[in-house]
């Protein structure tokens, strides 16, 4: 349904997002994890159409099996909200404040699908309810000022799916909430995605989140897919070294207290930092940062080795077999 | 490399061609600029006189000259006098705070009410017109413009960590306000002068062209565009030259004023 | 809610009382004795004491202060020197033409500097952005008077299009409508540079938030999310400026009518300076001042319409 080949996003000689190979079928899915500069927001992004305008696009992305890739803001604009649809990060500041929020989520209604008022407003109430918003025939009339973060965060997978998209993607829906929060819009977002057979492409650094919602995960980083697999598998079992770094990275109530020689444990983590999008290693773009890297790394970019039927990672040990 | 911006090198630029020609004034122009010679009246341009004459045989390039000198002069003796003013009320006001701040904002605010114009009027209905009038009126309207900028700037800078410092060692509001404050606000007060400076070259323009500033035989731009108004179907270049020099005076302080916001504002600063 | 217009409202009373005070006090204390003024130095002593009787200018100043505003309240200004009538009929002969102007050039000058900044801010960084930055640096230099003389030299003497000045009265709707052309036009150019530059800023703020890439991944229209969502946002703070312009409005108005030979309160302002008639000054000057004044306020208040935020708050 959607699927993108070596698809890449250049901003002159820097690439935010490099070789992104996707396939996305109706009911999948599908969660993409990576820290901030990993190019999963990019790679939304390029999913609507919304790159910025000095990025430039190569590669293969298409959707029903229509090639976007090079298609005009106009053409987009046919796609957004009934094919495509996304939830943002900052529910705070997402919804015009001069409006109420339910003309918001009408107008995609009213201008798609030429409905008429009263049929737009019913379908509205009907998906404030769906969205698990409570007395929404008295939400309908307020102004986002009025709500919560957790509320608005609703709104605005309402206003997504009000023309009832295939595709919803959620860019880092539960990190300006609070857990509680975080959680039940997680558990939600899941719900649509099964009740509609609507695919959902979740990302996320939140591990746990990713862990509940999605079947499959692809792991981001520097611009790469450096690891993909059934989401189950993946963190269970990580086959690349940044994925294991990321895992590992993880506060564990277990880890905590001393050792065997009285020292505290220390939370592990990754050394260094992501480099800039300029200063990206040339080969795999985790070198240098990598406990267990071979001299290779640092110049040639691994492979994807696929490990098992969808399941692989790109890395010059599996690819050598050397892995463990 | 610092780069300066474009509108602060167009503006500089501008200004000093005027500021130059209206300081050259002092000493030197082609021709004394209120010698008459009814014979010469309305000549074109020529090697003797560069603009031509008008309609009383005045040379016009000695006129425009000494116009410049005027507005200069008028321009800076307003911004000085009311930004002094506004200024000194803006730091009362911020350091004092509570309800003396409301009050002297309140009382600035009433400027607001009165456009240059206005008070130029009434000053000129009682006193009679003149170009003391003018500057005073001009004066009146930059101080609450200098008390506002110079408020908000201010109270920013009390909340800095060393004013506080400065007034845990025990320094008076007075010493501190000279000290910390003004210097700190300086950037952002010659901005704003730099930009009233073009407001009062325009008000003083049209307060002369309607007689309300500065009286003949003074040379002003405004007054030589009122009377070129009357001879329009005669000599219509006459009325191209003063207004060419306002345009070019107040587009120069603006743009050098807007130059030095974007040289000065801390964001951008930042970003470089 | 009613708090805040009591205090809005309270305000807006002091404002004008204060600027009552002023201006009582700059045209009948500061000169010292206005019959001088008005009569001249070469008048008699008696012609003098007359007048002052007649002024009531005896009484202390605070009864003469309050007197007037009393009178004021009830329509009466005053009787004018120079034209033999009372003010209150000169003022109401010319309202009409400065109001048609006022409101002419206010018209002209929303849609222009809307729309041309709304365009910039849409085209920002290509060639249209910058058009619009350097023609409205240009406007704001520009002189209104100047501009006019202008217009005049190429519309009425050399094309002939449109008279040079004057009013031809109201009953000849065209010609009248002919003589208000360039004055328009002159006062909505100048006054729409600064008000095109406030809206493109505004503008380019609100494209910045958040809810206006919601709006695109709705898959709206680039030119519906401008129009329907970032144009009333960013009219917040463009309402403001436009109260504030009010100031602008007026003393553009006074120098176009003087420029242009319009028969309305501007005109009647600089011939009552002429005659040394102060009671038309000062009734004049406090009108615009309190026309000024009021249009602050209402601006103040219809902030609160607009943004439901700030009336939740208030």
């Amino acid at each position: 349904m959607i699927e993108l080949a070596k698809l890449s996003a250049h901003f002159g000689d820097a690439t935010a997002l490099r070789d992104a190979d996707l396939v996305i079928r109706q009911g999948d899915r599908l969660g993409i994890v990576g820290e901030s500069g990993s190019g999963k927001t990019m790679l939304a992004l390029c999913l609507m159409g919304m790159a910025p305008d000095s990025a430039r696009l190569t590669g293969r992305l298409s959707i029903d099996g229509r090639d976007m890739a090079s298609a005009s803001e106009r053409d987009w604009q046919q796609l957004r909200s009934r094919k495509v649809a996304m939830v943002f990060q900052e529910p705070m500041s997402a919804l015009n404040p001069l409006r109420r929020v339910g003309d918001t989520v009408m107008e995609p209604m009213l201008l798609h699908e030429g409905l008429s008022r009263s049929a737009a407003r019913a379908r509205t109430l009907s998906l404030f309810e769906e969205v698990g918003i409570p007395d929404p025939e008295h939400r309908l009339r307020q102004f986002p000022h009025e709500m919560s973060g957790g509320q608005r965060q609703r709104v605005l997978i309402a206003l997504a799916l009000a023309c009832n998209p295939a595709l919803l993607i959620a860019d880092e829906p539960t990190t300006a909430l609070d857990a509680n929060v975080a959680l039940r819009i997680t558990d939600l977002l899941q719900r649509l995605a099964r009740e509609r057979n609507m695919a959902l492409v979740f990302i996320s650094h939140d591990l746990a989140a990713v862990a509940r919602a999605t079947q499959d995960i692809v792991v981001m980083y520097g611009g790469d897919m450096v690891e993909r697999g059934p989401t189950a598998k993946v963190l269970s079992a990580p086959q690349h070294p940044y994925t294991k770094g990321l895992l590992g990275a993880r506060p564990d109530p277990a880890m905590a207290g001393r050792d065997a020689n009285g020292k505290r444990r220390r939370l592990p983590t990754i050394p260094g930092s992501v480099p800039p999008l300029h200063g990206l290693p040339k080969g795999c773009r985790f070198s240098g940062r990598c406990p267990v890297e071979l001299p290779q790394c640092a110049l040639r970019r691994p492979a994807f080795t696929q490990t098992e039927a969808s399941r692989g990672a790109a890395c010059h040990l599996l690819s050598e077999g050397r892995h463990d | 490399m610092r780069r300066l911006p474009a509108n602060f090198l167009l503006g500089a630029l501008l200004v000093s061609l005027v500021v130059g020609i209206a300081a050259l004034s002092l000493v030197w122009t082609p021709h004394d600029p209120q010698t008459m010679s009814i014979s010469t009246k309305f000549a074109p341009p020529s090697a003797i006189h560069w603009l031509g004459t008008d309609q009383l045989g005045r040379d016009v390039v000695a006129q425009l000259m000494a116009a410049a000198r005027n507005s200069m002069t008028v321009a800076l003796v307003a911004v000085l006098l009311g930004g002094s003013v506004g200024v000194a009320l803006g730091l009362l006001a911020s350091a004092l705070g509570g309800w003396i701040e409301d009050g002297v904002m309140r009382l600035a605010d009433l400027g607001f009410a009165f456009p240059a114009l206005l008070f130029a009027i009434m000053l000129a209905a009682v006193f009679g017109p003149s170009l003391t009038n003018a500057v005073l009126a001009i004066s009146f309207i930059n101080i609450p413009i200098f008390a506002r900028v110079t408020r908000a700037s201010a109270n920013q800078i009390w909340t800095r960590d060393y004013v506080t410092a400065a007034r845990a060692a025990g320094r008076g509001r007075f010493a501190i306000s000279r000290d910390h404050i003004l210097p700190n606000i300086a950037a952002a007060i010659i901005v704003q002068a730099t930009i009233e400076f073009a407001v009062a070259i325009l008000a003083e323009a049209a307060l002369s062209y309607l007689g309300l500033g500065a009286q003949p035989p003074a040379s002003s731009w405004g007054r030589m565009l009122s009377e070129a108004q009357t001879l329009m179907y005669l000599a219509p270049q006459l009325a191209i030259y003063p207004g060419l020099c306002i345009v070019t005076a107040v587009l120069g302080f603006g743009l050098l004023g807007d130059g030095l916001r974007d040289i000065t504002d801390p964001r951008l600063v930042r970003a470089r | 809610m009613a708090y805040f217009l009591f205090r809005r409202t309270l305000g807006f009373v002091l404002t004008l009382l204060a600027v009552s005070v002023v201006v009582f006090a700059v045209m009948n204390v500061l000169p010292g004795d206005p019959a001088l003024t008005i009569l001249g130095m070469d008048a008699s002593d008696d012609a003098l004491a007359a007048l002052r009787e007649q002024l009531g200018l005896n009484e202390p100043v605070v009864t003469r202060y309050l007197s007037w505003v009393w009178n004021a309240l009830q329509g009466d200004f005053g009787l004018s020197h120079s034209f033999r009538v009372p003010v209150a009929e000169l003022i109401a002969e010319r309202l009409p033409m400065t109001i048609s102007l006022a409101v002419a050039g206010m018209l002209v000058t929303l849609v222009l500097a809307l729309s041309l900044g709304i365009t910039a801010a849409a085209q920002h960084r290509r060639a249209g952005d910058w058009g619009v930055m350097f023609l409205s640096q240009l406007g704001i230099a520009v002189p209104a008077f100047w501009l006019s003389i202008l217009l005049v030299m190429l519309f009425a003497v050399k094309l002939r299009w449109l008279p040079p000045g004057g009013f031809a009265g109201w009953s000849d709707p065209l010609a009248a409508l002919r003589s208000l052309i360039l004055p328009t036009v002159a006062l909505a150019l100048v006054q729409s540079a600064v008000l095109a530059r406030v809206t493109r800023s505004s503008a380019l703020e609100v494209m910045r938030q958040d809810f206006v890439r919601t709006a695109r991944a709705s898959g709206l229209s680039r030119r519906r999310v401008l129009w329907r969502h970032v144009l009333p946002n960013a009219l917040v703070p463009i309402v403001t400026i436009v109260g504030m312009q009010f100031a602008a409005l007026v003393t553009g108005t006074i120098v176009i009518e003087n420029v242009f030979y319009l028969p309305g309160l501007g005109r009647l302002i600089f011939q009552s300076i002429a005659n040394r008639d102060l009671p038309t000054v000062q009734a004049l000057v406090m009108l615009f001042a309190a026309i000024v004044v009021t249009a602050n306020f209402v601006v103040d208040l219809l902030y609160v319409v607009i943004d439901p935020r700030l009336k939740a708050r208030a």
